[in-house]
């Protein structure tokens, strides 16, 4: 998998998310995983198609994605209900979507289908060919990670 | 509030529209999110939600013009970024005509439209200030 990938993500990431709830995330080391799996509590996915074909899992922590939200929306938030997760799923479909848009300067032309958002542990499906690349991120609002498994398509 | 000061763009008439359209789009959501029974506020949701899809067309009509008077260069992109904006709430508008105004969807659209806003505000609508600027202030 190619540096362009992460940096992709990571930028895209960052900007929105200083955009949307204004914290600037810390990328920490990144892990080589044999599998898409996440026992956070709140998992949004993303499935890429084109010329890179694969999955973009965002997992969050519970808190976090109550501050993320109440951040947003001035609300206080007890529990991740369908606005809080419709809008979480939001959040990572923009960042996919700006991700994209960076990967295409580099001429990969591809598409993201609408997140699926999973509340509870993220069942681990094992990555079909290669590995996936598990980037965590900090912010002074909790740890989160991006797990990013991406083929060139053919 | 959704609305923060960093989202003005520097042109008054906007800026208003964008804070009402804030305001607006902020108190739908605390009326969906409130403890009140789904039906004795359905109303109340319908109604908000009729509203604020015509103001999001009557704003976008006025930036659009605004954008034309000022020789904006990126107005095509900014158009086809509205037009995205107007698909995604009538994609919703009918959902909701042939499942009814169900509690689920109207959270799963509120938590989108708010994202969707702040974005667009918050990034897209910062470079027409940016270009206003850089033509020497205030237009």
């Amino acid at each position: 998998m190619k540096v362009e990938y992460v940096n992709s993500f990571y930028k895209a990431t960052k900007d929105v998310l200083q955009l949307l709830v204004d914290i600037e995330p810390q990328r920490g080391e990144i892990k080589v995983v044999q599998d898409l799996g996440s026992n956070k509590d709140a998992n949004v996915e993303l499935a890429v198609v084109g010329d890179l074909k694969g999955t973009i899992l965002f997992s969050f922590p519970k808190n976090m994605t109550l501050e993320m939200i109440k951040i947003m929306s001035g609300m206080e938030m007890d529990k991740i209900d369908n606005f809080a997760s419709s809008a979480l799923g939001e959040v990572a479909n923009i960042i996919g979507g700006n991700a994209l848009t960076l990967l295409s300067q580099h001429n990969y032309t591809c598409d993201i289908a609408p997140p699926r958002i999973f509340l509870g542990e993220y069942k681990a499906l094992p990555v079909g060919n290669g590995k996936a690349l598990l980037l965590p991120l900090s912010t002074p609002i909790g740890e989160f990670d991006i797990t990013i498994h991406l083929n060139e398509g053919n | 509030m959704m609305w923060k000061d960093k989202y003005k763009i520097g042109v008054e008439a906007i800026d208003q529209q964008h804070e009402e359209l804030f305001r607006r789009v902020s108190n739908f959501n605390q009326t969906i999110r409130n403890e009140v029974n789904w039906e004795a506020k359905l109303d109340k949701v319908k109604e908000t939600m009729l509203f604020m899809k015509d103001y999001v067309i009557v704003h976008f009509n006025d930036e659009e013009a605004y954008q034309e008077q000022i020789g904006y260069p990126q107005i095509e992109e900014h158009k086809d970024a509205h037009a995205k904006f107007k698909q995604g709430i009538d994609n919703y508008v009918k959902i909701f005509e042939e499942e009814g105004f169900t509690e689920e969807k109207i959270q799963e659209f509120g938590g989108k439209l708010m994202a969707w806003l702040i974005m667009h505000v918050g990034n897209m609508d910062q470079k027409i200030g940016e270009y206003v600027k850089s033509k020497g202030g205030q237009a």
